[in-house]
């Protein structure tokens, strides 16, 4: 499946490479030939290959730089914006490259597993079928950074909008808004700030809220507090890329 | 029917319940715990710590799991220190704890990164030209280098390979030698203890380059000068262990449980054992919690506060009633006995300097530097006498220097304290008085300008036939506290109601503490320390020491400890936890970091004089000479000269280091006095003499005198410490930047005398600024290039810290990710490239090096008497005299990078040492090259030791310190007991035998071995405390008299009047008056005027973990500024409203949090938060809003630059000027308008003043 490593290529750092695969058109001829994209995906990404072929090559560095490797919210990171800060990033990583490992692949290059390119790479060694339902599963990061991209006015949106036509699964309206909301913090929405700081009063003492009049039952209450945060932890779980 | 079969033989049913009711049996399923279980596994686990910035140096075990590093948890296996004490661990904070997210972060650098413009120009001049040649072209030429200079700040980067960004740097720094001079190199890292081997990385390079190490303990105004003033000692405190020792703590102006978190557990414990606790900070912070008595003076009045307590202690111990141990404790461990000579002045009397044995008939028998021997009254022979222990033993007269009661020949002595009763007069002495000086917001009173008090005094006669005054230490410390002896007179209090100067009614005025509160606090902190010998502690801050005058205010506590004998008691003394972070290792390691093993000595450098100069700031100046100058100066032409003026004498005589030396290459000088037949010292002094040549001081805006090169690494200087950032931007970058004031030339005020002023003043300094860090921090932002390195859980380094007694490691848990290396790897390839392409137009150089007169040396006795400067003619130029020592190198430029990787033949010539004491070592040497191998290429290190890797290095810096090495641990002592006639080795030879390596620290910390280099034990019977050697091994400490040394004679500390502390209030910066004159326009909100304090904070070390969303979600998600709810009334502020604070030194936005936290007039930000975070555009300035250093600008004290003069004498980051800032003040007003600028993602918002004002 070479559109899928032929969209990698298009995500990774402009290098002599891609640009003379640009130049060449062979990256258009590999999607053309495939046809795993229709004409308008394709017709969309040709103002990415053609800036990839006529841009000085600086130029397109340092958009590159700017646009992916300065930035958290666009980040080609997938846990970047599953995890973030969280502790699960580490084992979330480990099961990934596991995932790889069975499919006999072993990671040459300074990359880590959730490295979005590196993840299509992956997808392009798989059948067709199994690559369209391997890449469901990080859609909504995948929507979201297009989305972003796409607000800036970025010919990168494209790849996204192939990466969403590509997929089995679509992103979940619902899921991708609270995405795009964690991560493209607006500091000047005050209302939200507030909201997203606010701490929750605390109450001590027998009268506290859950505690059923009785002061052992503070540890109902934090039961009752572990209990919600599982509810929260299991659908973080069903929407990371876990193999 | 028995029912035997029915009931159970071998099983019982479940009981249900048990222990009478308070067990109860479940049964639920337990299936949860597997993925719990789960979560916890992993391949292997190493012990690293946290790097730079954080004096926590705890242990944490990295987990690591297929390659990737997971998690940490904190270690919990310390060694047991002593019976009795409670546990060190666990370490670690909420921090720390979060530092694994940085590896993987999208914060993280992966690739080397060059600012495109520059990297254009450099591949076009690349495609003809040589490396050196390539860069020449760029740096030579205005458009070109205003082009890529412009830039910095506004992004741009690409990424570069590690070859091509070390080729620009090497080409870069080639052409810098060869053009202007090694030292137009610089390089600035902090606190190389965290993480020793990567800070000596850069060093290491820089040294053999002959460029300039700067430092950065009195730069972040860490460093109390007040310490070296007192012991000659930079700072040694008790481990943190050691407040379980103390049964009275005050905490001054530090806040234990939230920048001391991993320490904080030894405070809680010791209350429980009944210590009392006394907390002294203007905001109800976190340790005013721990307060049995919480006083809240306001900021920068604590001088006020610590004199009234002072006060009351001398009142009460050491007059009404006498107490035994104190008295005995400051006859021998302190200058009071020691005699001052009076001189008369409009009529009354002035306190001099103190008198030397040379003053006296045939110098009283002392042939060896009878200038610098002081001299007391001796009881038993009713005779002035030469105790033992002065600085001029510590010279010349082998086995004398010690603090035995005994005099020059050996006689026992007992010294006077005070001719109170046996007095030949009492004469007038006036006391500066600076508390009546006006200040806007600080309440002064109306005493006059000095204050006339009684003192006893002794007839003295000189060698020269003249009868002089001469008063004791004592008496004048007395008469300075105004108690009334009995002797009456004005200005002497009867009562602590009365208003004198400095009672503690007196103080109720200044600071707002109840004077009773002043009163109990002294009567117990004193009276604790007399019942237990000392065991009275003070914790002070940078709360106190960020201030213009934090010697007065550190000095009026160290008075209190002294007077209670507490300094050099276990459980006792003056803690000082500021930016100090120790390395124990010390004299190991400064031979690896500044290349003592291939050329001695290293080009060092005070940062603040430089970054005052060389940013412009003293164009800026707003505080004459004559604000500060006290009405007892000796004459002379003091207000002639500006702050920098002071600074430049103080260069030319050798008193400061200088960087820039000299205006010219200093690879020139050597073949320019062989031309002339001359030595090079002769030909050298006798040019600057004739005025030939000059120092680079007198003329920093000149183009030959910029700084060319800096590296900056393991810091963040823009983001973080550089006071005056936006003179940074502006004079030092040549970018965009928010200065608002006007200088001198367009102000008309008094210019500088002895500095060239150039009308038009330099933007963009600096050719190239190269930072290394492992996250896009501000100053990466502004850097040229940015080189990835590893993070803390990515290399092998050692770490030590103060707080506690352990070394312990920095280990790889994986390698470094992305395109990262080690700062060793960094260094090392930029000086292989460097090796390689030098040659073009570098050979083996002369390099001729300027070294100030360093403390710890002979040379620290060069001017005795008076100040004398050749400059104006009043002597000859004498290197190492009267100016700096002159000293040729030979720097061998191709050979750089083989000198950078094997251990140097100077270790095994002139062997090693530190801290005025030296031992041989080649048995260390030795064990080198079969540790590490030798070097078996053919070249110049053919055969040396060979320090290939970052372990490879830390085994140089612990074979080669006696702290991790015993045997050079009993050499040391061996070799200090010459110098002491006593023997200490019985504080190493238990431990002889061990040797530390890098492998037993990753298995687990390991206890250092008590050394000379510092203070304090390490043993089995105490906690390691401060000057517990001077006090009882009777090794003095290393100041004029050998004692304490509480009266500073120095004429420069007199002009300045700080003999004896006094009371002083802030300075007045005058940096908000246009702002308040409304010269600034108008956003239609009000505006406040306030105090701008920055404290270290909760939420992150420095600036470090600010960009960690955990740490932002704790805190409030961004900059923030803290002020009180009067305040805010006052100016229409509601909590988290965008505010903005401004002055003449820039601006800079931040949400407020209006709390009752904070005292009125005050605003708290915290250091650091950087400008990467939630940082929208400034109303003011239209750029983006600035950092906490945007509103703040450095000014100089001259006190601070004394040199030459026993314990006031240069060492790196042991004396010089502080960049002080909290005598700042800004302007608040609510934003109207908060743009984020270009942030196509984040609208503008409008705030709306009417509603906030409701």
């Amino acid at each position: 499946m070479q559109t899928y490593k032929a969209l990698a290529a298009l995500l990774s750092y402009p290098g002599e490479n891609l640009i003379g695969a640009a130049r060449g058109g062979e990256i258009e001829a590999v999607l053309t030939a495939e046809g795993l994209l229709d004409g308008k995906c394709i017709a969309a990404l040709k103002p990415l290959l053609q800036e990839l072929a006529e841009w000085d090559q600086m130029d397109l560095e340092e958009r590159y730089v700017d646009l992916f490797d300065r930035s958290r919210s666009r980040s080609l990171h997938l846990f970047e914006h599953v995890h973030g800060e969280s502790r699960d990033r580490g084992q979330a990583m480990v099961d990934l490259r596991t995932m790889y490992a069975q499919a006999g692949l072993e990671i040459a290059d300074n990359e880590l597993p959730d490295f979005l390119p590196l993840y299509l790479e992956y997808l392009s060694t798989l059948g067709a079928e199994q690559a369209r339902q391997r890449l469901g599963q990080p859609i909504h990061v995948v929507a979201a950074v297009g989305e972003r991209l796409k607000r800036r006015g970025s010919s990168y949106a494209a790849v996204f909008q192939a990466l969403e036509y590509l997929s089995e699964a679509k992103a979940d309206r619902g899921e991708l808004d609270v995405l795009l909301a964690e991560g493209d913090d607006d500091p000047n929405d005050k209302a939200r700030l507030d909201k997203t700081w606010a701490e929750e009063p605390v109450t001590f003492g027998p009268q506290a809220p859950g505690t059923g009049g009785n002061d052992c039952g503070r540890i109902k209450q934090i039961a009752e507090r572990i209990a919600a945060a599982k509810g929260r932890g299991k659908d973080a779980g069903q929407s990371s890329a876990r193999g | 029917m028995s029912h035997f079969l029915d009931r159970l033989t071998f099983f019982r049913k479940n009981v249900g319940e048990f222990s009478n009711g308070h067990g109860i049996v479940t049964n639920e399923n337990r299936g949860w715990e597997e993925g719990y279980r789960a979560r916890w596994q992993h391949d292997k686990v190493v012990r690293s710590t946290h790097g730079v910035n954080c004096t926590g140096s705890c242990s944490w075990k990295i987990h690591v799991k297929g390659g990737i590093v997971t998690w940490e948890t904190q270690q919990t296996d310390y060694p047991r220190t002593r019976p009795d004490m409670p546990n060190h661990e666990p370490r670690g904070c909420s921090r720390g704890a979060s530092y694994s997210w940085y590896l993987y972060s999208g914060n993280r650098l992966k690739y080397p990164m060059i600012r495109k413009r520059l990297l254009r120009l450099w591949r076009e001049a690349r495609e003809t030209k040589s490396p050196v040649e390539a860069w020449k072209s760029i740096a030579q030429d205005p458009e070109k280098s205003r082009d890529y200079k412009s830039r910095r700040g506004l992004g741009g980067f690409v990424r570069a390979s590690w070859d091509e960004a070390t080729e620009i740097v090497a080409a870069a720094n080639a052409h810098t030698i060869k053009q202007y001079g090694p030292d137009r190199i610089a390089g600035f890292s902090p606190i190389p203890a965290m993480s020793m081997v990567s800070y000596a990385a850069g060093t290491r390079y820089l040294s053999l380059l002959g460029g300039t190490c700067m430092s950065f303990y009195d730069w972040y105004c860490d460093l109390p000068p007040s310490s070296p003033q007192t012991w000659g000692e930079q700072t040694d405190v008790p481990e943190s262990a050691d407040w379980y020792n103390s049964s009275f703590l005050i905490l001054w102006g530090s806040n234990v449980p939230q920048t001391r978190t991993p320490d904080a557990h030894f405070y809680t414990e010791v209350r429980y054992k009944g210590a009392k606790s006394v907390v002294v900070t203007p905001d109800y912070s976190e340790a005013s919690k721990f307060a049995d008595l919480w006083l809240s003076p306001k900021q920068g009045t604590d001088a006020a506060l610590a004199m009234a307590m002072g006060h009351v202690i001398m009142r009460e111990f050491h007059l009404d009633r006498h107490s035994d141990y104190f008295q005995d404790y400051c006859r021998k461990y302190t200058d009071m006995p020691m005699l001052v000579q009076l001189k008369e002045k409009d009529g009354v009397y002035v306190s001099d300097r103190l008198l030397r044995a040379s003053d006296f008939e045939d110098g009283l028998g002392q042939e060896n530097n009878a200038e610098w021997k002081t001299v007391a009254y001796d009881r038993k022979s009713g005779a002035m006498v030469v105790p033992r222990g002065s600085i001029g033993f510590r010279w010349g007269d082998p086995g004398k220097w010690n603090l035995e009661d005994k005099d020059a020949e050996g006689r026992d002595i007992e010294l006077r304290l005070t001719s109170l009763y046996d007095k030949d007069d009492v004469a007038q002495v006036a006391f500066p008085y600076f508390g009546n000086r006006k200040h806007d917001y600080f309440t002064g009173t109306d005493h006059p300008d000095t204050l006339v008090r009684n003192v006893p005094v002794t007839r003295v006669e000189l060698a020269d036939g003249t009868e002089v005054l001469a008063a004791t230490v004592f008496d004048l410390f007395a008469g300075n506290y105004g108690v009334d002896r009995g002797l009456g007179g004005e200005n002497v209090a009867e009562s602590y109601d009365d208003d004198v100067p400095y009672t503690p009614a007196w103080q109720e005025r200044i600071t707002g503490v109840p004077r009773d509160h002043a009163i109990t606090v002294a009567r117990a902190f004193a009276e604790n320390a007399d019942k237990t010998q000392g065991k009275s502690m003070v914790i002070v801050g940078a709360g106190l020491n960020h201030w213009y005058h934090m010697d007065m205010i550190y000095r009026g506590i160290i008075n209190m400890l002294v007077m209670c004998g507490c300094v050099g008691q276990s459980g006792g003394g003056w803690s000082h936890y500021v930016g100090q972070e120790k390395l124990r290792p010390q004299t190991g390691w400064t031979n690896l970091a500044f290349a003592l093993d291939w050329a001695r000595p290293p080009r060092h450098m005070n940062s603040t004089s430089y970054w005052y100069a060389h940013t412009d700031q003293w164009r800026y100046e707003k505080l004459p000479v004559s604000e500060i100058l006290s009405p007892t100066a000796p004459e002379g032409d003091w207000t002639d000269y500006s702050l920098i003026d002071f600074n430049v004498r103080a260069e030319r005589m050798g008193w400061l280091p200088s960087a820039p030396q000299l205006d010219r290459n200093p690879l020139h000088i050597a073949g320019e006095a062989e031309k002339a037949g001359k030595e090079v010292p002769d030909y050298l002094a006798e040019k600057l003499k004739a005025g030939d040549i000059n120092f680079a001081c007198e003329d920093p805006d000149n183009p030959v005198n910029w700084p060319r090169n800096l590296f900056v690494w393991r810091s963040n200087l823009l983001g973080s410490s550089g006071k005056g950032h936006e003179y940074f931007l502006k004079h030092l970058l040549g970018t965009q930047h928010g200065v608002q004031g006007k200088d001198l030339g367009e102000t008309g005020e008094q210019k500088p005398k002895e500095v060239a002023w150039h009308d038009e003043a330099p933007e963009g300094k600096l050719d190239l600024l190269v930072t290394l860090d492992f996250r896009m921090s501000t100053t990466c932002l502004y850097s040229d290039v940015v080189l990835p390195t590893a993070t803390w859980y990515e290399k092998n380094d050692l770490n030590t810290s103060d707080m506690h007694p352990f070394i312990h490691p920095l280990s790889a848990a994986v390698d470094p990710v992305w395109e990262s290396r080690t700062d060793w790897d960094i260094y090392k390839s930029i000086a292989r490239k460097f090796s390689e392409i030098a040659p073009e137009v570098l050979g083996v150089e002369k390099d001729t090096v300027l070294v100030p007169i360093l403390h710890d040396s002979p040379g620290e006795l060069a001017q005795a008497m008076d100040v004398k400067e050749w400059k104006k003619g009043e002597v000859d130029p004498i290197p190492g005299k009267t100016m700096p020592a002159i000293k040729v190198i030979e720097r061998d430029y191709p050979n750089v990078y083989k000198r950078f990787t094997a251990l140097g033949p100077l270790m095994e010539q002139a062997g090693n040492g530190g801290k005025g004491i030296a031992w041989d070592t080649k048995e260390e040497v030795d064990y080198l090259r079969r540790l590490n191998g030798t070097v078996v290429e053919e070249g110049p290190t053919k055969g040396l030791a060979r320090i290939e890797t970052d372990i490879g290095a830390c085994e140089v810096v612990m074979s080669l310190a006696p702290e991790t090495n015993g045997e050079v641990a009993v050499k040391s002592w061996e070799s200090l007991g010459k110098q002491t006639g006593r023997d200490h080795t019985h504080l190493a030879v238990p431990r002889e035998d061990d040797k530390i390596r890098y492998r037993d620290i990753q298995a687990q910390p390991r206890k250092i071995i008590s050394s000379p280099i510092w203070s304090g034990l390490e043993s089995e019977k105490v906690s390691y405390s401060a000057s517990y050697t001077n006090v009882h091994e009777l090794i003095p400490w290393r100041t004029l008299s050998g004692r304490q040394q509480l009266y500073q004679d120095h004429a420069w500390m007199r002009a300045f009047g700080e003999q004896l502390c006094v009371y002083r209030p802030p300075i007045d910066t005058k940096s908000i008056k246009a702002h308040l004159d409304n010269e600034v326009e108008s956003n239609g909100n009000p505006q406040i005027a306030l105090n701008f304090i920055t404290p270290h904070q909760k939420w992150g070390i420095h600036s470090t973990y600010t960009d960690n969303l955990l740490m932002l979600t704790l805190s409030r998600g961004g900059p923030i500024v803290w002020i009180s709810e009067r305040d805010a009334q006052k100016a229409g502020i509601e909590d988290n409203d965008w505010i903005e604070a401004y002055n003449a030194n820039g601006a800079l936005t931040a949400r407020a949090v209006v709390s009752q936290r904070v005292k009125e007039g005050m605003a708290l930000m915290y250091h650091a938060q950087e400008k990467i975070v939630n940082v929208p555009g400034s109303e003011i300035t239209g750029t983006r809003g600035g950092i906490h250093n945007s509103v703040t600008r450095t000014v100089v004290k001259p006190t601070h630059m004394i040199g030459g003069y026993a314990q006031q004498s240069y060492g790196f980051n042991y004396y010089g000027t502080v960049g002080s800032n909290r005598d700042e003040f800004i302007v608040v007003r609510k934003m109207k308008v908060v743009d984020w600028l270009d942030d196509p993602e984040s609208p503008t918002l409008v705030q709306d003043g009417q509603q906030a004002a409701e």
